[in-house]
């Protein structure tokens, strides 16, 4: 049995939002630290991981290890039922074939039932292992936001040099080129300065349409970390405020 | 790379060993360990031969028997025909030497013994006509051959009286010029002089039209002395000469000479119907390749040619044989040549080629790869004296491009070949215009119509096979030579040969001409025949694309929905020549409003208005050809029918069948040709009256239908035409029972008849019970003849017989339309297209059922188009394996990024068989399955039926990982639980502790899965090696229309899985096993 409230109901809405364009059908794996997900796209390029701690919820009681198949499709249509400032409540027996969402307004006074069938989905559970990258770099999530909006317009895909210095996001296409360079400490707010931890200069290029999918998490965190060594896949991290991550994995473009 | 990905690699290398080692071994581990079914069939045959002697002494035709002119007459088949200019020195002791030269025509055949003969038909000479001028006389003819002739190319002018085909002109003949040409090519020289004007003396400079100018000099023959394709000939004695050996042009036995006039064409009716025992070669080479690459006649050597010779109509060959290069094991009952140097190879398979002397060559492709291949390569090695495979020894066999464009056949690309005297029948192109199938291949062609499926050996193999040693090369050669007796056996089963013979008999057209012809050449033929019989010409008119499209046939607006009740089907037949039989339509019986003033005819009594508003004099005043035509052809189909009845031989009961299939064709290709705008001699006014008739009887017969059986009439229903198109209704009599409606059906049938001129017949055909309509032209119902039993289920214009969806589809709604009409269960064939979706959404249907094929058309499409992108994707991996242009492209719709084009999503089946990529399911099932089960469900069910596509059952999915692509490689598996998919924490190996308690429920389950895959995995395999003849050869088929071949894969890949499951059980037991102890 799994019973999770979520005080911001915003923020599953914000998730699902940030993963919807890449998986269509997935499954949530619940046990009693949290709510975890891994699937890549399905043109095998990108994983999506996403955590969401127990701590993420008041109260969360999960009694054993669940399997939720669900079509994020379909449960974006029935968030969209749920007001910003309403409270979820998710709701699933072991062997039902449903999920139960409740929507309850801040004052109380409204409560919204529905349910989502669930799905039986058969699928590899494939995940990145965690190792440890050349340059970590840890800058503003709207700022990258804008970087890869800006230089799609000039291309499909983008460089990334690190170097001490800074970071340099370059893309050259049919009407022109262009190039944004980051520096350490640029920001004056503390919060969204940029950090760049370097052990090793390292040059990759990136499919820009699969990084403009991941700044969909852009509403999820003010700050976004970017974790690349020379071909090897860049990870993209948005932390949601100590109580979970979503992590974008994407892999190198290369040199045909 | 991480530790866990070298434990995955290791495991898999393990799992090879176990599925494996039974597919693909290296052809050096190749034994021969006891002889296959296809032997055994060799064997028998060489059992049930008297004792070979020689191999070699077959190769001869029968001894010519001794001949006497003045007694004998010398009677052939003729198959072929040329012609071409024999120079005579004439020397006189007045003007010295001069050179004639005069045309002959050339007749090859064969006699009943089986002799081969030439026949040179002298003295006749190629003409034409042209409207004589007004005043023009008799005297005037010496001045006009002056203006005319250039370089004496004139022969004769004489003034005759015709009439041209087009208009009716009151029965009157005018003058007219026949010019007659010294040599036939010369003709359209002529015709041209007079097109563009020429000035004659009294008369002006003036262009002439030409009439009967565009048939060719071997047609003209044929038309003017009635000889028809494959028909018998006789020379009589007395009148021919046989050429002395050393003056003999060919390889032919026999060689005459002979005057045309005396030269006697027999009818081929009653005695002349048979057909004499021609050669039918059949054969198949195998050339070597380097890996990838597609043989290329400059670099890869020949290294097998396997030969069947067979006499037709005699079931089994007298000629196996094949040549190879380098050593080869024996094979019973074959005769097996081996050559250490391929020059050797290729003379020898010459001579042989000449020796055996074949009629007929035939073979799979062999026009567009085997024989040019085998010239190539001639030439490369300069093997002189190969390329002469003709019958003229003299003449040096070339291919040349050709291009063969037309309305009912589509374009080809294809070579011609100049065999002199011989056939070339390839099966492969006789199958791309006969037979309209999903692919072309041997192998799919044999397994169609045979029921068979052969090896198929990816040439990369044949270069493995050929290096190994004599046994391995034996397997090839067992291989190939079943190649070279499939198309022969094609051929048996299907009668090409017998029915080609009959269209080329009934239409009178050469047999070669037929393959490489359209439609026209046979409308025309017959349209000849029959106007030189009235002294009718025809005029030569310009191509032009005409813009005017008249309307076609019509179509009742069908009410749609399931009916379960009979319906009754009448139909009209032979509708469109019966309609022109019964109004008289024809070129010669058209009017315009000149003529019937001219001759002051009257509306109804002297003609008839058709309902598009043209006029057509009637039968009083002159038969029209093209009715005639049709009569003869109509007529000679029912006499055909009739004595098929009576015939009890089954080999001359093929020849009927065939004869009377071949008049079927050709009498509905009659109105076509009338309305081939850019035909040979369009007639708008004739088809269009013929589909205005067409349109008008429909109407008419539903309305009297429904007039005549209704409540009111005493009938206890009102009949209601359900549905009706181009020539027949659809019936909703009101009763329930098959009896009553077949009664009604008949009677209602003759009832309508009556209304209409003879010979239009309405018949009672077939009563569909229970019957789905869908749309125009879409329907689908239990046919019945008899109310014993149905006799089939029938569906029109459904995905079962369209070839541009995947197998799936057409298995599918098949399915569900048996278990709708015939088991009248609704709910079952719900619940099957149910089980289908959720197999199809969890990758449990096998990849041949989702297999999309695509003819490769052309070069350049308007937009890119998923086949197109595939070969040209194919093309950069593997050049050779590629298709090719006209190939049919298979390929699947694979997982890709959203909203990526179906374009991007097409991939080689094979590819993504060995990198395990995910199928697209879900564009299965939205863009393939989703309209035709709708279409089919909905007059059923209704709103309901939307059900079918999102109901629970589509809930279950499985995500396959492929093991190419960007992430793949730096992704680790990490694995869950089996019983609960939850993920797996450090030290659990199978299921998590939660599903502890299932572990023997669960480990028994995958045993079981395990051993359902084991079984279904043995079954293929010998399914496959029978399919090979062999129970102890490795299986090295790779076929990729074979269904089993994509099983065989597929659970391969299942097992590997499956033992995957098992092994990790292995270390629950120890830690169960650990914790007890």
């Amino acid at each position: 049995m799994l019973e999770a409230r979520l005080q911001q109901g915003s923020l599953l809405k914000k998730i699902i939002e940030a993963i919807k364009e890449l998986v269509t059908d997935a499954n949530f794996d619940c046990n009693d630290s949290g709510i975890a997900l891994q699937a890549m796209d399905n043109s095998h390029v990108a994983l999506v991981a996403l955590l969401l701690r127990a701590n993420a919820f008041e109260p969360y009681r999960c009694d054993r290890n669940l399997s939720l198949g669900i079509s994020i499709a379909n449960f974006a249509k029935l968030l969209k039922c749920g007001a910003n400032d309403d409270t979820i409540t998710i709701e699933a027996d072991e062997n039902g074939d449903s999920l139960n969402l409740t929507f309850e307004n801040e004052t109380g006074d409204r409560t919204s039932q529905f349910e989502l069938k669930l799905m039986d989905i058969d699928s590899d559970h494939l995940g990145i292992p965690e190792t440890s990258y050349d340059a970590v770099v840890k800058m503003s999530s709207a700022e990258f936001q804008r970087i890869c909006r800006d230089l799609s317009t000039l291309s499909e895909s983008v460089t990334i040099d690190c170097t001490k210095e800074g970071v340099k996001f370059q893309a050259v296409g049919d009407l022109g080129a262009g190039n944004i360079t980051i520096k350490q400490g640029a920001s004056i707010d503390q919060e969204e300065s940029t950090t760049i931890d370097l052990q090793q200069n390292c040059s990759l290029t990136f499919s820009l349409k699969y990084l403009l999918n991941f700044t969909k998490a852009t509403p999820l965190a003010s700050s976004v970390t970017l974790s690349m060594s020379n071909e090897v896949p860049l990870l993209v991290e948005y932390k949601i405020n100590e109580v979970g991550f979503v992590r974008y994995y994407l892999a190198p473009k290369i040199e045909e | 790379m991480s530790p866990t990905v070298k434990r995955k690699s290791e495991n898999e290398g393990e799992i090879h060993h176990h599925v494996e080692q039974l597919d693909y071994q290296s052809p050096k581990k190749l034994k021969n360990d006891g002889p296959s079914t296809f032997e055994l069939q060799l064997q028998k045959m060489e059992a049930e031969s008297e004792k070979m002697v020689d191999p070699v002494s077959f190769w001869n035709r029968p001894p010519l028997p001794k001949i006497n002119p003045n007694e004998d007459p010398i009677i052939f088949q003729q198959i072929e025909i040329d012609d071409y200019v024999n120079i005579k020195n004439n020397s006189t002791a007045e003007f010295g030497s001069t050179k004639t030269m005069e045309p002959v025509i050339r007749f090859y055949g064969c006699t009943e013994k089986g002799n081969s003969v030439v026949c040179n038909v002298h003295g006749f000479y190629h003409y034409l006509y042209i409207p004589a001028p007004v005043n023009f006389k008799e005297s005037d003819l010496p001045a006009f051959k002056e203006a005319l002739s250039t370089n004496n190319d004139v022969k004769k002018v004489e003034i005759v009286l015709r009439e041209s085909i087009y208009n009716f002109h009151g029965n009157q003949k005018s003058p007219y010029i026949k010019i007659t040409a010294t040599l036939p090519k010369q003709l359209s020289g002529i015709k041209r002089k007079l097109e563009q004007g020429i000035n004659i003396p009294g008369f002006g400079e003036r262009g002439f039209n030409t009439y009967d100018s565009t048939l060719n000099y071997d047609l003209r023959f044929m038309i003017d002395r009635n000889v028809t394709g494959v028909n018998w000939l006789e020379c009589p004695p007395k009148k021919y000469t046989i050429r002395p050996k050393q003056e003999c042009v060919s390889n032919c036995q026999l060689e005459i000479d002979i005057g045309y006039e005396d030269l006697i064409s027999h009818e081929p009716e009653n005695e002349w119907s048979s057909i004499a025992p021609l050669r039918i070669l059949s054969f198949d080479i195998e050339c070597s390749g380097r890996p990838g690459i597609f043989p290329e006649p400059k670099v890869d050597s020949v290294i097998q040619i396997a030969n069947v010779v067979t006499i037709q109509g005699e079931s089994k060959p007298f000629i196996k044989n094949i040549f190879t290069l380098k050593s080869c094991s024996p094979i019973i009952g074959s005769h097996v040549m081996s050559f250490e140097n391929e020059k050797e190879l290729l003379q020898a398979w010459s001579d042989f080629f000449v020796k055996v002397d074949p009629d007929v060559i035939t073979g799979y492709n062999i026009l567009n790869f085997d024989i040019p291949y085998l010239l190539d390569r001639a030439a490369t090695l300069k093997v002189n004296r190969f390329p002469y495979l003709g019958r003229i020894k003299s003449t040096k066999t070339e291919a040349k491009d050709s291009r063969f464009s037309s309305r009912a056949y589509g374009t080809r690309e294809s070579k011609n070949i100049n065999l002199d005297g011989r056939i070339d029948f390839d099966v492969l192109q006789m199958m791309q215009r006969d037979h309209k199938l999903r692919s072309y291949t041997l192998n799919s062609v044999c397994n169609h119509f045979l029921g068979e499926q052969k090896e198929d050996v990816h040439h990369s193999i044949i270069t493995d096979l050929q290096n190994g040693n004599a046994e391995t090369r034996r397997r090839l050669a067992i291989y190939c030579l079943k190649d070279a007796w499939l198309p022969q056996r094609l051929l048996d089963k299907l009668m090409c040969l017998i029915n080609y013979i009959e269209m080329a008999r009934v239409t009178g057209v050469p047999f070669n001409l037929l393959l490489q012809r359209g439609q026209q050449i046979k409308v025309i033929s017959q349209l000849y025949r029959k106007a030189i019989e009235e002294d009718l010409i025809i005029p030569f008119m310009q191509q032009e694309v005409a813009e005017e499209q008249y309307t076609g046939a019509t179509v009742i607006e069908p009410k749609k929905g399931f009916y379960d009740c009979p319906i009754s089907t009448l139909d009209f037949n032979s509708l469109y020549p019966s309609i022109m039989m019964a109004h008289n339509l024809c070129y010669t019986t058209l009017l315009n409003k000149q003529t019937i003033e001219r001759l002051g005819l009257k509306k109804d009594i002297d003609y008839i208005v058709t309902p598009s508003n043209d006029m057509f004099v009637k039968e009083k005043h002159r038969k029209g050809l093209l009715p005639s035509i049709l009569k003869h052809l109509i007529d000679a189909r029912k006499k055909a029918k009739v004595d098929l009845k009576k015939e009890t031989d089954p080999f001359k009961k093929s020849v009927l069948n065939g004869r009377q299939l071949a008049l079927k064709i050709s009498a509905n290709s009659v109105y076509g040709f009338t309305g081939a705008t850019i035909g040979r001699l369009p007639c708008i006014p004739i088809s269009q009256s013929t589909t205005a008739y067409g349109r008008e009887m429909i109407e008419k017969t539903k309305y009297l239908v429904e007039s005549h059986y209704s409540i009111a009439n005493g009938f206890p229903h009102d009949a209601t035409v359900i549905y009706g198109d181009t020539d027949s209704v659809m019936v909703r009599f009101g009763v329930q029972s098959l009896e009553e409606a077949m009664k009604l059906g008949r009677e209602a049938a003759q009832f309508v008849t009556q209304h209409f001129i003879k010979p239009i017949n309405l018949e009672f055909e077939k009563v569909y019970f229970p019957y789905l309509l869908i749309s125009k032209k879409r329907y689908a119902g239990l046919f019945w003849t008899k109310t014993e039993k149905y006799d089939k289920l029938d569906a029109k214009g459904i995905e079962t017989v369209r070839r541009d969806n995947c197998r799936l589809v057409q298995n599918v709604i098949d399915t569900c339309l048996r278990k709708m009409l015939i088991d009248r269960n609704v709910e079952a064939a719900i619940d099957y297209a149910k089980q289908v979706i959720s197999d199809l959404l969890q990758n449990k249907i096998d990849l041949s059922q989702l297999v999309i094929t695509k003819a490769l058309s052309k070069t350049e499409y308007d937009g890119k188009q998923a086949h197109k992108e595939l070969a040209d994707r194919m093309r950069k991996r593997d050049p050779g394996s590629a298709p090719n242009l006209g190939d049919r492209v298979a390929y699947v719709i694979i997982k890709a990024a959203k909203d990526a084009a179906a374009y991007e999503k097409s991939e080689d089946p094979l590819y993504v068989l060995e990198h395990n990529i995910p199928i697209d399911t879900k564009y299965y099932l939205d863009n393939q399955l989703s309209k035709p089960l709708m279409r089919i469900f909905e007059p059923i069910l209704g709103d309901k039926a939307q059900s079918l596509l999102s109901g629970d059952h589509t809930r279950v999915i499985s995500v396959a990982a492929p093991t190419i692509g960007g992430l793949m490689k730096f992704a680790v598996k990490r694995e869950t639980c089996l019983g609960c998919k939850a993920v797996l924490q450090k030290g659990e190996k199978a299921v998590c502790a939660h599903c502890k308690p299932r572990l023997g429920e669960l480990y028994q389950r995958q045993i079981m899965q395990f051993n359902i895959n084991e079984r279904k995995y043995a079954r293929l395999w010998t399914q496959c090696q029978r399919c090979q003849g062999s129970l102890h050869q490795d299986i090295i088929c790779t076929s990729k229309d074979c269904p089993i071949f994509y099983m065989r894969k597929k659970i391969q890949k299942d097992m590997k899985d499956n033992t995957n499951l098992i092994e990790r059980f292995k270390f629950e037991e120890i830690i169960q096993c650990s914790k007890t102890n």
